[in-house]
């Protein structure tokens, strides 16, 4: 296991490009000395200033609930065998064999405990913390990253590709995905399935017809009918509106945007080894726009909530399920290391609970949210770990229960985010941005992060 | 005194005796010795009280009304006495207290001018009987305890729990006695309870010693040792802790506040002094200023301190909430900028609305716009009504009508047009949640949507539609609100939504404790939630309540698992004969004249449609911690609306009709910041839908739309407007990215501009394709050779109902002579319309 750089211990630490950096301080009067050690301080804190930290995080999202015995937490009641990894002591269902050459990178949490086991509720509280209700609609994992850690280009900084939930991608899951109070240039940009040759998206593209100079033309145009209203009016929104505008024009023209969401750059080799169906897609996808500088993007491929075995469990994991997800995320796994992206990259696979340690009659497993399984790797979290144990058919929590609140607080920590802050709903209501059961406070799991 | 020639002098000469005998509070509004002389008339606040009791006291504050026009505190610099002062004293406060019983007169002197009332003093020697609830209930909001983030919040804090604002006093009571944690879900203690009195050893209570400071506290030092109010608590636990209903007599209550004044206006170095009487159930009155709490709203324009005294800040206007015990008033305050020496007289009011819009104008010297502009109003009154934009030629043949009455008689044309019908049923749509179900039940769904059209056609009385709604059987279109939908319908969820749809309430929050801005109990909650216990699942296709005896379920209370059996928030409950018709005695309950709620709740959901925001903001959100803008003006609208049968179609008449709602949008130094006196005309950016019918309509092309596949997939028939739509069987991007409410919930109020929505501004389809279409405004414009003058106007009267300025015609004459092709150049001007801020506004 590598050892985490994220401490500076002594000066030959700091690369020539920091120094060139700090060496303006001295004008402010700080010496080199004094800027290591606030900058050691900060980091050790796990605060702002630490040089390893996550940058971007791709969520990938096994919309139906997957299987907990069946996948990370082999256990006897599952039809399938645990086999071992290329980490002395952790072991996972046999379906996945290629993952399990890659578990150094990968943290298995096997005690995740929440409360909703119906699919537009768990979705909702799996992915903001809380039920959804009308007294309060929270904002989403993802939202909360781009307003607290702030763009990190002109790339719409949070995607979901493809639109998860195919079935009826209403209210009760949108707001699951949205931002709800905190505004909405922290939803999501929606894409269409990326795997499909027609893949294009709408509004990034200016239509062929259009000119640099036709565009130019129009502003004019339209500057010249604002002025009368401009003079009359002059609202805050007005400035938002012209903020806007330039950042759509900005996203427009930079080849940067462009070139991020368009798949046809990605050699024929690549498309293959993730898989050429739509999860398979999604998820390269989502290794390009990480790259290209996008903050969060959910890999909703499985959109259709395919995870969602009522019937015909193992069949359904073994033929369709499980193949495409140990290739897909073993090869963004090396992919992302190999493009030394995996130290900033957050990997987050889950669904939105688990599954029932009984088969039912049908020979599926229901929903089940009282203990249940998810794997965290990349953007400094420390992999080869398992943290937490359920019992014997992976029915209850053994040890140490790990609560939504708890995977966000270890992942907002991995941003450098704090995660002990509130948010005011819009009743008034402070309600903390890693919300764990009971309203309390989620704590950041100390081990990985 | 008479007002001598060197009454000017003399003023000032008091002014220093004043300062001398530091009975003067620092900074007074009003400098001594200058606008003192500009002083025309004083009044003594309150008149003619009566003072009860051994302890009695009464505050008071000395009015002035100046030359400005302005009412202002001089309390500071009035010389106070009484005629017999073997009655009573004074205090530097202008705080009367008792000695003994009679009457006498209060007189007030300010310069040459003076003032004086009659003081009744009764029961000098008796006192009320110790109320827990009154009188530690007042020590426990006054020193802060029950605060909303101390102990009165939710669960309490550090294992000790109080009511909010002391509203439930037994509560409390057995708090403090037993001890005990607050649970959210269970009544189960965990632990063994603390009491938080200590009989054998008083002074060792944890109520005495947490607040003293004698342990650690975490919410700092309440109380000195030895104060009043630490006396007050420590004899009380010394006498054993009584809850005071002893002799079987229910203790005298607190039954209201009353804030005076009600509505403050401050100029910028203002200050007001708040006095708070409460009502008691006893029929008296008492001086409770020196008790209660005070909070502004907004610091940034107002702030109060702990006394009572309001002090402005900046111009704005806020509220300032006062709570004593179990009760909350409050008082708006406003502050101006300068008053107005020659306030402009007023045009004239067209009925009630103005008159009371502009009254309040008047106290705080705002100076409201003139009237719109004939191109203004047509724009504002077509999309307001119909959400329509007249056509090219409807426009123009209106701004050349020289007929004083046109206004009127557009108004009237618009209110009988199918469109009206059209834009009603889609705003009630959202509001009644018009939407397709997951049992993908078409042709329920379309049954619904056209109950929803049929009652706006035939301008059905509201509350009949309100009943039938609510109170639904069978199996017909109504039935379909019950759907059940990805989120669940749950009883209290239903009850909830109509709640907050009907009544102007937002109880959600009394779910799981006891609500934490107003006085709603968790069980109030409940017991409405009951009323919906017997329906139906909302799953089936026949929605009734079902009888008692084949229920099978019932509505538990969450905490303590009991049933709950309905009741309204008075607090009735419902009579055994009714309870197989519960949700029509719900229905009657809500809507009938007598409801305090239900004309409220529907008069302001429909004035926040013409004006951008609700007399109360957010419009269903009713509370005494948000008060009205204009209380009087909601009533009078509520009365009004009950009055002529709960007519929509006359509601809406009488706010379009008002000069109020007419005036034009453009600013003056008075009124360039006020966002919520209806001084102006503010602009509201269109709905979704009203933007993509707009557009359609501009660029001659219309739009099609997709059905889902649940619909059969394929588009809408040709003719369908967005304003048509349901929302989830015609899914939209555009529709979602410019925020049109999906109706799985409530419409919430759409104001962040995105950048989505610039990008679909810049590149979406619909603004780009739609313009250079063949067939369209643009492509028929160009083929007929129209030259300039005649593309310009057509395209500026269509999209925003006027004729371009000489500025306009210029610059884009130069646009469209550009070579090399004169449709680009057209397409050019169209886009800039239909992109323009002008447009997408409504103003």
């Amino acid at each position: 296991m590598e050892k985490p750089r994220y401490a500076r211990c002594n000066e030959s630490d700091v690369t020539r490009r920091e120094v060139l950096r700090v060496g303006s301080l001295s004008l402010l009067g700080i010496s080199l000395g004094q800027y290591l050690q606030v900058s050691k301080a900060l980091a050790d804190n796990g605060l702002a200033g630490g040089p390893v930290k996550a940058q971007a995080c791709i969520l990938l999202w096994l919309e139906g609930g997957p299987s907990h015995m069946d996948t990370w937490d082999p256990k006897p009641n599952s039809a399938f065998k645990p086999i071992s990894t290329n980490v002395d002591g952790i072991q996972i269902s046999e379906l996945f064999p290629r993952v399990a050459r890659h578990m150094d990178k990968l943290a298995v949490i096997r005690s995740v405990r929440t409360e909703e086991d119906n699919h537009p509720q768990g979705t909702c509280y799996t992915l903001t913390g809380h039920r959804p209700g009308a007294a309060l609609k929270f904002p989403s994992l993802g939202s909360i990253i781009c307003k607290e850690t702030g763009p990190r280009n002109e790339l719409p900084q949070y995607v979901l590709v493809p639109q998860p939930c195919e079935h009826a991608f209403t209210s009760a899951f949108q707001d699951a995905f949205s931002a709800n109070f905190i505004g909405g240039e922290y939803n999501p940009m929606v894409l269409p399935d990326p795997s499909q040759d027609d893949f294009r998206v709408a509004d990034l593209t200016l239509p062929k017809s259009m000119s640099f100079e036709q565009i130019a033309n129009r502003r004019t145009c339209l500057s010249v009918v604002d002025r009368f209203y401009r003079e009359k009016e002059n609202l805050a929104e007005f400035g938002l509106m012209d903020a806007s505008s330039r950042q759509a024009l900005a996203m427009l023209t930079s080849p940067g945007v462009k070139n991020a969401f368009d798949l046809s750059q990605e050699t024929e080799k690549t498309k293959d080894a993730y898989g050429r169906d739509r999860v398979g897609q999604s998820v390269l996808l989502a290794r390009r726009l990480v790259e290209g500088g996008c903050r969060f993007v959910t890999a909703s491929g499985y959109r259709g909530a395919e995870w969602d075995t009522h019937g015909n469990n193992d069949k359904i994991l073994r033929e369709t399920l499980a193949p495409t997800l140990d290739r897909t995320l073993s090869v963004l796994l090396e992919d992302l290391k190999q493009r030394g992206l995996l130290e900033t990259t957050l990997v987050v696979v889950m669904g939105e609970f688990g599954r029932t340690p009984d088969v039912n009659a049908a020979g599926g497993r229901d929903h089940y949210a009282k203990c249940w399984s998810l794997l965290l790797g990349g953007g400094g979290i420390r992999g080869g770990q398992v943290i937490g144990a359920s019992d014997e058919r992976a029915a209850n929590v053994a040890d140490r229960t790990v609560s939504i609140g708890d995977l966000f607080a270890t992942i907002y920590k991995a941003f450098g985010i704090d995660y002990t802050k509130t948010y005011m709903s819009p009743v008034g209501r402070p309600v903390y941005i890693a919300n764990s059961i009971g309203d309390e406070q989620g704590q950041p799991i100390q081990e990985l992060v | 005194m008479n007002r001598a020639p060197g009454a000017r002098w003399i003023a000032f000469l008091f002014g220093l005796l004043l300062t001398a005998n530091g009975s003067m509070r620092d900074g007074g509004a009003v400098a001594a010795g200058e606008l003192i002389s500009e002083l025309q008339a004083l009044r003594l606040v309150p008149e003619h009280p009566t003072l009860w009791g051994a302890k009695a006291s009464q505050r008071f504050v000395v009015l002035g009304t100046f030359a400005d026009g302005l009412e202002r505190d001089v309390t500071a610099h009035a010389v106070l006495t009484l005629s017999d002062p073997t009655l009573a004293t004074i205090d530097s406060g202008a705080r009367v207290t008792v000695r003994a019983d009679g009457a006498c007169d209060l007189i007030a002197q300010v310069g040459g001018c003076k003032a004086s009332t009659r003081v009744q003093f009764e029961g000098s020697s008796q006192t009320l009987p110790f109320s827990f609830a009154r009188d530690i209930g007042q020590i426990l909001t006054k020193r802060g305890c029950n605060t909303s983030d101390c102990h009165g919040s939710v669960k309490g804090q550090k294992g000790f729990k109080l009511s909010l604002n002391a509203s439930y006093p037994q509560e409390d009571y057995k708090w403090i006695i037993e001890g005990g944690v607050y649970k959210v879900l269970t009544t189960e203690q965990s632990e063994p309870p603390k009491p938080r009195i200590n009989k054998e050893q008083p002074e060792e209570s944890l109520i005495l010693q947490k607040p003293a400071g004698v342990v650690p506290h975490g919410g700092g030092k309440r109380l000195d040792v030895g104060s009043m109010d630490y006396r007050t608590i420590l004899a009380w636990v010394q006498n054993g802790a009584p809850y005071g209903e002893d002799d079987g007599k229910a203790p005298i209550a607190i039954e209201g506040l009353k804030a005076f004044p009600p509505d403050v206006v401050l100029d910028p170095q203002g200050k007001h002094q708040l006095l708070v009487t409460a009502l008691l159930s006893n029929g008296r009155n008492e001086d409770v200023t020196d008790q209660a709490t005070y909070t502004s709203n907004n610091v940034e324009v107002a702030k109060v301190n702990g006394d009572g005294m309001v002090e402005a800040v900046s111009t704005g206007e806020t509220a300032i909430v006062i709570r004593g015990v179990g009760r909350v008033a409050s008082a708006r305050v406003g502050v101006i900028a300068q008053p107005i020496p020659n306030y402009p007289a007023s045009p004239g009011s067209r009925n009630f609305v103005d008159e009371h819009v502009f009254a309040k104008l008047r106290k705080f010297n705002i100076v409201p716009s003139g009237l719109s502009g004939d191109a203004e109003f047509l724009r504002r009154v077509c999309l307001d009504l119909t959400g329509t934009l007249p056509s090219p030629n409807r426009a123009r043949a209106f701004l050349a009508d020289p007929d004083p009455d046109k206004r009127d008689k557009l108004i009237e044309i618009l209110l009988a047009s199918p469109e009206y019908v059209d834009f009603w049923a889609y705003r009630f749509g959202d509001l009644f949640r018009v939407h397709f179900t997951a049992r993908q039940d078409l042709r329920g769904t379309h049954q619904y949507k056209d109950w929803v059209r049929n009652r706006i056609a035939l301008n059905k009385p509201y509350d009949q539609t309100a009943r039938e709604l609510i109170a639904v059987q069978g199996w017909g279109g109504t039935t379909q609100h019950y759907y059940r939908v990805t989120s669940l319908m749950t009883p209290q969820e239903i009850m909830a939504e109509q709640m907050r749809v009907f009544q102007g309430l937002r109880l959600e929050c009394a779910q799981c404790h006891n609500h934490p801005f107003e006085a709603w109990s968790q069980d109030q909650f409940w017991g409405l939630a009951a009323f919906f216990g017997r329906m139906t699942p909302v799953n089936s296709y026949l929605i009734l309540d079902l009888p008692s005896a084949v229920a099978g379920k019932t509505v538990n209370h969450p905490r303590t698992k009991a049933e709950v059996q309905p009741a309204f928030l008075d607090g009735t409950t419902v009579p055994e004969s009714k309870l197989d018709d519960l949700r029509m005695t719900l229905a009657r309950w809500m809507t009938s004249a007598e409801n305090p709620y239900f004309a409220r709740a529907t008069v302001n959901r429909i004035w926040g449609y013409f004006f951008g925001r609700g007399i109360v903001e957010p419009v269903d959100d009713m509370r005494s911690t948000n008060p009205p803008t204009h209380p009087k003006l909601l009533d009078a609208l509520a009365r009004h609306f009950v009055e002529r049968g709960f007519d929509i179609k006359d509601l809406i008449r009488t706010i379009v009709q008002s000069r109020a709602y007419q005036l034009s949008g453009e600013f003056n130094e008075t009124n360039r910041k006020d966002l919520i006196n209806c001084s102006r005309s503010l602009p509201r950016m269109l709905e979704a839908v009203v933007l993509m019918d707009a557009i359609s309509v501009v660029t001659g092309v219309e739009e099609v739309f997709e059905l889902d596949n649940f619909a059969g997939g394929g588009s809408t028939p040709p003719g369908t407007r967005a304003i048509d739509l349901i929302p989830d069987i015609s899914p939209s991007n555009f529709m979602d990215v410019f925020g049109r409410p999906n109706r799985q919930a409530l419409p919430e109020p759409v104001n962040d501009v995105t950048v989505g929505q610039a990008l679909h501004m810049l590149a979406g389809s619909t603004y780009t394709e739609k313009i250079s279409m063949e067939g369209g405004r643009v492509d028929r414009l160009v083929k007929s050779g129209a030259n300039n003058r005649e593309i310009l106007e057509e395209l500026f009267l269509a999209a925003l109902c006027r004729l371009p300025t000489e500025y306009e015609r210029t610059e884009l004459d130069k646009i469209l002579d550009k070579d090399p092709s004169r449709k680009e150049n057209v397409e050019a001007v169209a886009w800039a319309l239909i992109s323009s801020r002008e447009f997408a506004y409504n103003h």
